[in-house]
Formats: structure tokens, C-alpha cells, sequence
């Protein structure tokens, strides 16, 4: 909210400077975002709480100030307005309300008021919070409003038949041109004003056009009203408009305040009211909320006396009386804030200071912090896949549809604002494309792990690798299988048809994930190199798998004998059946074996390849050369069985 | 005898003509080898006189002496000179760059996290996650806020449908985890969370935030600014002080909003990193937790604040982009 130094200064006498001011006020919450000096008068610029709307005004802020600082004192012109009385006993004369969201309703009713442009204090006051003065009646309504907090309108009397206002709920069809000369199409719930007749303003939001005042206005109705703050904000936001009025009715304006503001109005205008009627039909009940002092020492983590407490409701408007150990407080009108024990705590917190605050660790027992379960499990298995050499990325949740979407249904933002956020991904392997694509496509090993949408949630990791990413070979389908094995420890892979990858060379578990080499057809619509491999696999599934203990196999002290074969077999014959053999056959003295070498072309068979693999025997005791002879010939003649010759 | 001499004479004379150590070694071979010249003097020894035999034998072992002291120090000398002129051959110039290992990286926001995770689960606070999905009644309801709030609007919040969204605030964990526990407990999460909001340097529509809170017996403000202060040093260093400023946050009474600072990195300027404050009573007793028994704070804040502040990253996009360029300043 803004407001000049000088209006501040006519509610408060104070020692300060600007500067101080402003700090004061931040910290009591109202954090002062921006002083400046404009053509002669400073600008105040202050961050108001939600949940205060009383301090969206000059007299809720000197309030703050006054309270906070008690060399800051109220002036004459600030104990007038809060001393005031409303007049006693007045009548709602030609007003009715009929719609439960109007609390009251007063007006005053001017005649032989000239609307010229208003005085220059004026003019130049408005000019300097950026505002265009418009007249002196529009001006003061402004002026008022940002001074008291209570926003008002001024119909033109002569456009008004009968000087008639109800207040009501709008009919199904009605209308309205609005001062902004946009004809709003009003619907049942929203509050108006009429004429008895036909809508002349917008309760709470903004008037009608109809009834402005203009140049040639000489008598004025002048509202001051209370509007619930939910009918308010239902009709503003239905019609997508936001105005000062509506701005403090949403957050709260004070009930007893409409006769005040419309005093300092009167006073400003130079004018008597003819006449003045008030309607006040949802009176507030007074509120009291006690207080322990003992208890806000507790809870503020700091050492606040009963006394202070009391001076500190006392200077924020609570009143309060000692009961026992308690401070019964009246929660005043202008407040709709304070509701129980602990928001008093934060008043006496606010005034006494935070900074008195101690800094203490908290003591007590809990179960051991920090991370748990499968939470630790997927800890590690990023950092098994950083040492693979990878690189993490972290993509938007939010995007547009890609060619490497998983197939099935999808979670839609309702009301996207743009094609690029409007759907939630359904996999990382998009955001793995788009970020090899973004560091030039080549040479690259990425993953990254993140909750995806398919629709339903879970938590997924996904591997790119393409081009030599190691330094000395190209990537290719086992580098990406190596990859998912160290990551995810050793599975039952199967063949799998997801039609993102390669149909030949792709492989994966059911409800897991998979691997392989891309499409080249995708690859070509992503611009990636058909020699793109990647892996995605559902993390929340890979969790309820059993976890490999690490249990410690005691070292042979005895020397191990390896010997290599190279076996001629046909390429239909899966290496997992040769493998199968391999280990039955070397029995329980074949400590590993593994694939070195696969070769296919002059020397070897048509529709076959050479195989060559490695066998490392050991057991208690010395292996001799014509044991480990015995036992690789065993593995070879056992290998016969699948249509394979030793080369 | 005088074979001793000659042959001594041309053995010394061999060695300091070597040019280098492997002629050294035909010259030791040549005289002292098992069948070199001076070892087959031996093998004339009985051919001599008795009486001479002594005489010659210790002639002809001096000799050897004579020589293998020559070879001995010609061999330093001359290995020398070769290494001399092995180094000069193998200089590298030094300047001319590494090739670094293939050791793969972590992502600034998720070193981030990990230094967070380590912080708060030091201070005994357990790590918990909740969906990013979220449903209405934990992003807002059960966090005291009341209907209609200006931060429910459809623009501020990415909807799915009336009862589903994309969770503002990690703070929705609160509920799902009060469903289940009884105080006390210190919990903690860090996740995404959305806003519809207009994308700039400083603003994203996504970004991770880390929520923590407590309930326990007589926890107090002072309870909240200790666990920050010790959390922002972790985070930031040992001379990072902690200031409260009274705020607003329907989850939150008292609630304050805190700032740091630090003559290190902010020149002693207060910089607002979140809000925080006593868990509202409100929420408390929704879950039948006594309040005049028990009490608990919360607090939150943007987790790419910290890699900002710490390494001055000027632009909140760079951390969803996956420029390597960027990443690999963070290795």
C-alpha cells in the first residue's frame, strides 16, 4: 500500500525519520518495500499481511507505529477519528438492505456541493502515489479510503429517482455498465446496489456508470458500507476485477468505521450533510480471547512480563483486564484476525520483538533422523550410476507431448497458459532427448530420476548414453545393459516390444522397465543419432524387489588356473543357454567365467559366430594344469549339446 | 706376469673408451666373463712354477679388482649421462592439459538436497516424501486455509480437477504425516512444488523446497530460530545469523518470515529466505494433538536460494536446463 510521509504524519507525531518509520513497521510485519521522493513529498510503499486488511490504510499503520514505538504518538486529528461516536439513533430512511451480504449500510447525503478539480493538497497528494485526480468528490472518496481503510462511493442524487438505495441480491439477466465502461453481466449471489429498480453498483467492487459523478453534479449520496468479504471476492473474481474497495472488503474493513470515515470526508469537503441514514442489520458480537502471559513466554521462546503484555494489547486497541493468571482481551472491531490465545501471543510477540527471541536447539526424544528405506536404497543406486560415469539432469514435470511419450492415458493441466505446460510427463526418456539435444547430441551419457505420470504417480529413472561417452569406445546395447545391471543389480531379462525402441535390440522386465537401442524412426524425429541408447525403469517397482545382501565370501588362499575357449555356435543359440551350460558343467570349482570376444566373418560359418570365453578355476587346494585341462574339455563337450565346436 | 699387465692395461683402456653402458658390458664380458681374458689367466695358473702360482694368482685378482673398480665407477658415470639424457629426451610440457577421468556428476540441486538431507537428518529430523500430485484437502485445507484463499485461484495453481492439483508447497506433507504419527517427531521432505507463474530469471513455475517441522513438549519459537540457525550455517557457514520478521501463513501462528545474513555473502544485508513459525493451533487439535501439552514449528524454503546465494547464480532457469556447461561448474 502506498502513502505519503505527510499523510503518516498526520496521524502521528513522531521522532522518526522515514527511514525508521519504514523499519519500524517491518518489524512489526509491514514490510516496507519501497520509500521514495516524489516532487517533494516521500512515498511510502508497504507490504500488507493477508490477513490484515485493517492495515491497508494510514490509520491502521499509525496504529502499528504507535504501538511498536511509544515515542510515536497519536495527534489530535488521529484521537478525533478513533474517539469518534457514531450518531445515536439514526434512521435507515430511504435505504433497505435484502441480501445477507451487506453488514451495514450508512450514508450522508450532500446538496450545493461543487464537483470542480480538487485543491491542490489534494491533486498533489493523489499525484504523488501515481494516481490521476479525477474531482473533488471522486478524490476525496480515494483520499478517505486510503486514510481510514473504508472504501465509499458517491452517487449523483439528480440520477437517483426518490433517493432510493437497495441493497440486493442481482437477478438472473440483470446488467451493468460499470465505471469502467464495461457492461458486466451479473449472475444470482452478487450483491448490489440499486435504485429500487435497476443495479447501480457492484457492492463492494466498483459503481455504475449511470450514476457517476461528473462536472455538473451538485448533490451527492455518499456510501459507507460493510460487505461480507466471501460475496465480495465471489462476484471479483467471477468477473476477473480487482479495485482498492475490493481489495480491503476481501481481507477485512472495520464494521464501525463508516460514520468515522465519512466524518473526515465531510470535514475534508467542507460541507454539512443534509441528511444521514444508517442500516446496520449483522451487528458483530464483541469478542474476547484471553491470554497467559506465562504461556507466551513459552511459546516465543523468550521472557515477556505479564506487565508487558498488558501494554502491549493495551497500546494495540485490546483493552486488557487482569483475570488470574489471564489478560481478557476485547478483540476490537477493526481486527478480524484474533480468534484465540495464540494469536495474541503473536500481538505481544510482534510489539515486544522478535529479536529478543533466544536461539535454542530443541531437546526431547525422537526416533534416528535422516534417510530411511527405500529413500536410502535409490541414494545409492544415483551414486552407483554417477560412478558409471553419468551425468544428472533434472527436467521440467511440465511439457508439451514428445515422440518418446509412453503410450496411455494422460494427466492434463485444466487451464494450461501455454502448450508447454499443459501436460505432466509420463516419462523422462522426452526430457533425456531434449537435454542430449540441448549439448549437441553426441557423446553423451545422461540419467535422470524423477516422479512421472502414467497416469499414476511414480518415481522413475532413465538412462541415455550415445556416442563414446568413456573415452575410448563407442557406446553401444551392452554398454547400456552394463550400465542397467550395475544400477539395478542383475535381472531375468526378456525380449520386449515397446515401439520407442529399436524392435531387434531392446530387452527388459514386465513391470520394471527396459533398455535398448532407439527407433531409428523415432531417433529421426527427435534428431538424435540412430545409435542412441536408453533405459527407463519404474523405481517404485525396482523397490519391493529383493535387495542383494552383501554377505562376505571367505578368499581362497590358493592360486587360480583360467583357460579361454573359443567355441563356434549358431547366433540363434542365446548365450544365456551357453552360459547356463557353462556354469553346470564347470560345477563348484568355476569361481567365473565371462564373454571376451565375439567374432563373425572369414573363418566362421554362415549364420554363426565365434564365441570366446573365459574360465577361472579354483579350488581348496592347488589346481593342477591337467585338472584345469580335465575341466575345460568337460565345459566343451557339455557345449556340443547346443551345436557348438571348439575353434 | 706381464699378460696381467697388458691385459689390465687394455681392459682400463676398453672401459674409458665405452660410450655407453652397454659397451661397458661386452667390455666386462670381454676381460671378466667366464670367458673373458683376465678370468682365463686363471686357467694358466698350473702351468706356472709352485712358487709362482701365489705371486700370480694375487696379480691377477688385483687386476680383476683394478678393473671392476674402473668398470664400477665408468658404469655411474656413464648411467648417468644416459639419464640425464632420457629425461631431456622425455620432457613433457607440463602445461598442456589433463584428461579427466570419465566421473560422471551430480546435479547442483540434487547436491543441494544431499547437503540438506544431511543437515536436518543430523538434527534427528526423519526424511519423509509425498506426492507431487496432490490432493486439495492436504495442499490447503488441512494447513488452516480458510475457503476461497487468494492462493487457491486457478491462476496462481495448476489444477487438474477440483480435488486434485500440482502441490504449491511441500508443506502438504504436514497432513499426511499428522494422519499417521503421534508426537513427538521431526520430519522434513524436499520435493517439487508449482506455481502458475510467469517464468523470469527469478521466477519458475517449478522449483524444490524443503519443508521441515516439529511437534514435541514445550517446543518454542526460540526451539524454531536454533534449528534454523543451525540449519543455514550448515548450508551456508558458521557465521550466518538468523532474523525473524513478524508474517503471515495460515499454518503458521505466530508466524514470521526469516531472513539471513552474512558479511561473507549478502555484506551484511538482510536476504528473506522463507517462512516459518509455531504450528496453528488449529491444525494441532485437528489431529487430536493436545496443544496445552504439546507444540511444534515449521518452516520452509526455496531450495536453488541456496546454490544461488552460495555460488551467485543470477538466473533461476539454468537449473532445469541441462546446459552441461552449466552442470559441469558444480562438479
Amino acid at each position: 500500500m502506498k502513502f505519503t510521509e505527510a499523510m503518516l504524519r498526520e496521524f502521528v507525531d513522531s521522532p522518526l525519520s522515514a527511514q525508521e518509520i519504514g523499519d519500524a513497521l517491518t518489524m512489526t510485519g509491514f514490510e516496507l518495500e519501497e520509500i521514495h521522493d516524489t516532487g517533494g513529498a516521500t512515498v511510502f510503499d508497504i507490504a500488507i499481511m493477508a490477513n490484515r486488511g485493517d492495515a491497508a490504510s494510514v490509520l491502521g499503520l499509525a496504529r502499528e507505529l504507535i504501538a511498536k514505538h511509544p515515542a510515536s504518538k497519536p495527534t489530535q486529528s488521529m484521537a478525533d477519528l478513533v474517539s469518534w461516536h457514531d450518531p445515536e439513533g439514526l434512521a435507515a430512511g430511504t435505504i433497505s438492505i435484502e441480501a445477507d451480504g451487506c453488514t451495514r449500510y450508512s450514508a450522508m447525503l450532500f446538496d450545493g456541493v461543487r464537483n470542480e478539480p480538487s485543491p491542490n493538497w489534494l491533486q498533489e497528494c493523489l499525484t504523488a502515489l501515481g494516481q490521476r485526480p479525477i474531482s473533488f468528490l471522486v478524490d476525496l472518496t480515494n483520499y478517505v479510503m486510503l486514510m481510514t481503510g473504508q472504501p465509499m462511493h458517491a452517487f449523483d442524487l439528480d440520477k437517483l429517482p426518490g433517493e432510493r438505495i437497495v441493497v440486493r441480491s442481482a437477478l438472473p439477466g440483470e446488467k451493468l455498465v460499470t465505471l469502467d465502461g464495461i457492461e458486466r453481466e451479473l449472475a444470482t449471489g452478487d450483491v448490489v446496489i440499486t435504485d429500487g429498480h435497476r443495479p447501480i453498483a457492484l457492492a463492494g467492487v466498483m459503481g455504475g456508470q449511470d450514476t457517476e459523478v461528473g462536472p455538473a453534479t451538485t448533490r451527492c449520496l455518499l456510501e459507507s458500507a460493510h460487505f461480507d468479504n466471501q460475496a465480495v471476492r465471489a462476484t471479483r473474481t467471477r468477473l476477473g476485477m480487482h479495485t482498492e474497495a475490493s481489495y480491503r472488503f476481501e481481507r477485512w474493513v472495520d464494521p464501525q468505521g463508516t460514520f468515522r470515515a465519512m466524518s473526515l470526508f465531510a470535514r475534508l469537503l467542507g460541507t454539512e450533510p443534509r441528511t444521514q441514514f444508517d442500516i446496520y442489520p449483522h451487528r458483530r458480537p464483541d469478542l474476547h480471547v484471553s491470554v497467559r502471559p506465562v504461556r507466551a513466554s513459552l511459546l516465543l521462546g523468550c521472557e515477556v512480563t505479564p506487565r508487558e503484555c498488558s501494554d502491549y494489547l493495551e497500546r494495540l486497541g485490546f483493552s486488557p483486564e487482569a483475570e488470574g493468571d489471564s489478560l481478557r482481551c476485547s478483540v476490537p472491531s477493526w481486527r478480524n484476525d484474533v480468534h484465540g490465545e495464540e494469536d495474541l501471543i503473536e500481538e505481544v510477540g510482534r510489539v515486544h520483538g522478535y529479536e529478543h527471541i533466544r536461539t535454542e536447539a530443541p531437546i526431547g526424544s525422537t526416533p534416528v533422523g535422516g534417510t530411511h528405506g527405500g529413500s536410502l536404497r535409490t541414494d545409492r543406486l544415483l551414486a552407483r550410476l554417477v560412478r558409471c560415469g553419468l551425468i544428472q539432469t533434472m527436467s521440467h514435470t511440465l511439457r508439451d507431448a514428445h515422440a518418446l511419450d509412453a503410450e496411455g492415458d494422460r494427466v492434463r493441466v485444466r487451464t494450461p497458459h501455454s502448450p508447454e505446460t499443459a501436460l505432466l510427463r509420463n516419462s523422462l526418456l522426452p526430457c533425456l532427448a531434449e537435454a542430449a539435444m540441448k549439448n549437441g547430441g553426441r557423446n553423451l551419457g545422461l540419467f535422470e530420476f524423477g516422479r512421472v505420470f502414467a497416469p499414476a504417480e511414480r518415481v522413475s529413472l532413465a538412462v541415455l548414453l550415445t556416442g563414446c561417452t568413456d573415452g575410448t569406445s563407442e557406446a553401444d546395447f551392452f554398454t547400456m545393459k552394463g550400465v542397467v545391471e550395475t544400477a539395478l543389480g542383475t535381472q531375468e531379462w526378456t525380449g520386449t516390444s515397446d515401439p520407442r525402441f529399436h524392435p531387434t535390440r531392446q530387452a527388459g522386465v514386465a513391470g520394471l522397465g527396459l533398455f535398448g537401442q532407439i527407433h531409428p524412426l523415432v531417433a529421426e524425429q527427435c534428431d538424435l543419432a540412430p545409435t542412441t541408447f536408453l533405459a527407463e525403469f519404474d523405481l517404485d517397482a525396482w523397490l519391493t524387489t529383493a535387495e542383494h545382501g552383501e554377505r562376505f565370501r571367505p578368499l581362497s588362499r590358493h592360486p587360480a588356473v583360467r583357460r579361454d575357449i573359443a567355441i563356434e555356435v549358431l547366433k540363434s543359440v542365446p548365450y544365456r543357454d551357453i552360459e547356463a551350460t557353462v556354469v553346470q558343467a564347470g560345477g563348484h570349482d568355476l569361481e567365473a567365467h565371462w564373454l571376451f570376444d565375439v567374432y563373425e566373418g572369414p573363418g566362421v560359418s554362415e549364420g554363426a559366430h565365434s564365441l570366446a570365453i573365459a574360465l577361472l578355476f579354483r579350488k581348496d587346494g592347488n589346481f593342477t594344469d591337467e585338472e584345469a585341462n580335465r575341466a575345460r574339455d568337460g565345459i566343451v563337450e557339455a557345449l556340443q549339446g547346443l551345436g557348438a565346436r571348439l575353434r | 706376469m706381464e699378460e696381467v699387465v697388458r691385459l689390465t692395461s687394455l681392459a682400463l683402456a676398453a672401459v674409458a673408451e665405452a660410450k655407453d653402458t652397454a659397451r661397458l658390458r661386452e667390455v666386462e664380458l670381454e676381460f671378466l666373463g667366464k670367458s673373458g681374458s683376465i678370468s682365463g689367466l686363471m686357467r694358466g695358473i698350473g702351468a706356472l712354477p709352485a712358487e709362482e702360482r701365489k705371486g700370480f694368482g694375487e696379480a691377477v685378482n688385483q687386476a680383476r679388482i683394478e678393473v671392476e673398480t674402473a668398470l664400477v665407477s665408468r658404469r655411474r658415470a656413464l648411467r648417468e649421462g644416459e639419464l640425464q639424457a632420457q629425461f631431456a629426451n622425455e620432457a613433457l610440457d607440463v602445461t598442456m592439459p589433463g584428461r579427466a577421468p570419465n566421473a560422471g556428476l551430480v546435479h547442483v540441486l540434487q547436491q543441494t538436497i544431499d547437503e540438506i538431507k544431511r543437515i536436518m537428518g543430523g538434527m534427528g529430523f526423519e526424511y519423509h516424501e509425498s506426492p507431487e500430485l496432490e490432493e486439495f484437502r492436504y495442499n490447503f485445507d488441512a494447513l488452516n486455509y480458510p475457503p476461497n484463499h487468494p492462493a487457491m485461484d486457478e491462476q496462481d495453481t495448476f489444477y487438474i480437477s477440483d480435488e486434485v492439483l500440482l502441490r504449491t508447497q511441500c508443506t502438504a506433507l504436514q497432513g499426511r504425516v499428522f494422519e499417521q504419527r503421534k508426537p513427538p517427531f521431526r520430519v522434513f521432505t524436499v520435493g517439487r512444488t508449482f506455481r502458475n507463474e510467469a517464468v523470469d530469471r527469478t521466477h519458475g513455475h517449478t522449483f524444490y523446497q524443503v519443508d521441515a517441522f516439529m511437534v514435541d513438549e514445550g517446543i518454542s519459537m526460540a526451539h524454531l530460530k536454533g534449528t534454523l540457525a543451525a540449519f543455514v550455517r550448515g548450508m551456508l557457514g558458521d557465521e550466518v545469523t538468523v532474523r525473524f520478521r513478524p508474517d503471515f501463513f495460515p499454518f503458521v501462528e505466530p508466524g514470521v518470515d526469516y531472513a539471513i545474513s552474512s558479511p561473507r555473502l549478502f555484506d551484511g544485508r538482510w536476504v528473506e529466505l522463507g517462512g516459518a513459525g509455531l504450528i496453528h493451533n488449529n491444525i494441532l487439535r485437528r489431529y487430536g494433538i493436545d496443544t496445552e501439552r504439546y507444540s511444534g514449528f515449521a518452516f520452509g524454503l526455496g531450495v536453488e536460494r541456496m546454490p544461488m546465494m552460495k555460488h551467485g547464480v543470477d538466473d533461476l532457469r539454468y537449473f532445469f536446463e541441462n546446459d552441461l556447461r552449466f552442470l559441469r561448474q558444480f562438479a
